[in-house]
């Protein structure tokens, strides 16, 4: 076999340097593929209003982690899971709304038994190329009952600030220790 | 075959005490258990973060319902609260929080963790405190920061199942009555 002969002809003097050199290539090819995985790669093109979300936690009636799209139709915030699920919440009913935002590693758990399994802790070395930015849009809503409700979602980077504009122009509330936090971030920024 | 009839009328008198009582005994239980209403979370003085705060509170209202220690979890704010008997509060403030950074756990792996330490309170209607306790949640190696939220939630929830809460009003009325003979007078001590 050509690769176990690669190894049986390596010199002792010589094996480590070969062998080194291989692996220095193989962290750069995870690193760079990380790092490109981890970019904006042309976003797909959604209707007017929605956009692509994921859902984090507190969502009534959607499980944490799911991926869809979120928009606002009328006087509602959809979550929409597929084609036939969707979830929605009264902007009325919104009475806050914040911003923030999150930096999360890319790959999920393939990538991290690859990052495990890179010797010479290559796997560190990936994990400063593979994480990627996002924002979060967090609701606080209150259901029929009266009951409060908060969820999260997570947006591509740059989008949730739109959509908490349109939320607030259609009626939603946001506190006022929110809107002091948004306008220190903007100065910051 | 030589049965030993004594012998079995006896295992067969308290199979049958035991399936008459067993019903009875579980309904008491759950008559007896407390519906807890789990207030907004209460940043403090730290710079808490609305969605970690949004996050501490969802967490805790799913892990303490899987606890199964409450007959009722309510949210902050629900009207069926003002209908229930037997309502204990459940205050969360947020005492200490760390902010950390995946990729740092990640490349480090010694830094970057994300600890969060609260204190979470169960008060009664009257605002008598039946537990106090300061409660820690952290993530150190894998996850993303708002798993902290999660561990803290879960801990909570540990907590509250472990701790001895007083009987509900309910079940010590009527505790108090079958253990009183019919001309005592019965004072029943309320939380």
């Amino acid at each position: 076999m050509p690769h176990t002969a690669f190894f049986r002809n390596c010199n002792p003097s010589d094996f480590f340097l070969r062998c080194r050199s291989l692996w220095a290539i193989l962290i750069l090819v995870l690193a760079v593929s990380a790092a490109a995985f981890a970019q904006n790669v042309g976003e797909p093109n959604h209707p007017q209003g929605s956009l692509p979300a994921t859902h984090l936690l507190g969502f009534a009636g959607t499980r944490n982690n799911t991926k869809g799209i979120l928009s606002i139709e009328g006087d509602a915030l959809r979550f929409k899971k597929s084609e036939k699920a969707d979830v929605e919440v009264k902007i009325a009913s919104i009475h806050n709304l914040s911003l923030g935002d999150l930096s999360r590693q890319v790959g999920g758990v393939p990538l991290t038994l690859a990052k495990a399994v890179l010797p010479y802790s290559g796997g560190r070395a990936v994990s400063l190329f593979s994480h990627k930015k996002y924002d979060t849009l967090t609701i606080e809503y209150i259901d029929p009952e009266g009951g409060l409700h908060g969820a999260i979602f997570e947006l591509q980077r740059g989008q949730a600030e739109s959509l908490r504009n349109e939320l607030v122009s259609k009626g939603a509330q946001v506190s006022n220790i929110t809107k002091q936090a948004a306008e220190i971030s903007n100065e910051n920024k | 075959m030589k049965t030993n009839r004594p012998a079995f009328l006896i295992m067969t008198g308290i199979l049958l005490t035991l399936a008459i009582a067993r019903p009875a005994r579980l309904s008491a239980e759950s008559a007896a258990q407390w519906t807890v209403q789990v207030s907004k979370v209460d940043s403090g003085a730290v710079g808490l973060t609305p969605s970690f705060r949004v996050a501490i509170y969802e967490n805790l209202l799913q892990e303490l319902s899987k606890t199964k220690r409450f007959k009722e979890v309510l949210r902050d704010g629900d009207q069926k609260a003002m209908n229930a008997t037997n309502l204990l509060l459940l205050r969360t403030t947020v005492k200490k929080y760390t902010e950390g950074s995946e990729t740092r756990r990640a490349v480090t792996t010694i830094t970057g963790a994300t600890k969060l330490t609260v204190q979470t309170q169960l008060f009664t209607p009257g605002g008598k405190i039946i537990l106090d306790r300061t409660v820690n949640g952290n993530v150190r190696f894998m996850g993303s920061n708002l798993r902290a939220t999660h561990n803290l939630a879960r801990n909570i929830a540990k907590t509250v199942k472990k701790s001895s809460l007083p009987e509900p009003q309910a079940s010590a009325v009527s505790k108090a009555m079958t253990s009183a003979s019919s001309n005592e007078a019965v004072f029943v001590e309320l939380p």
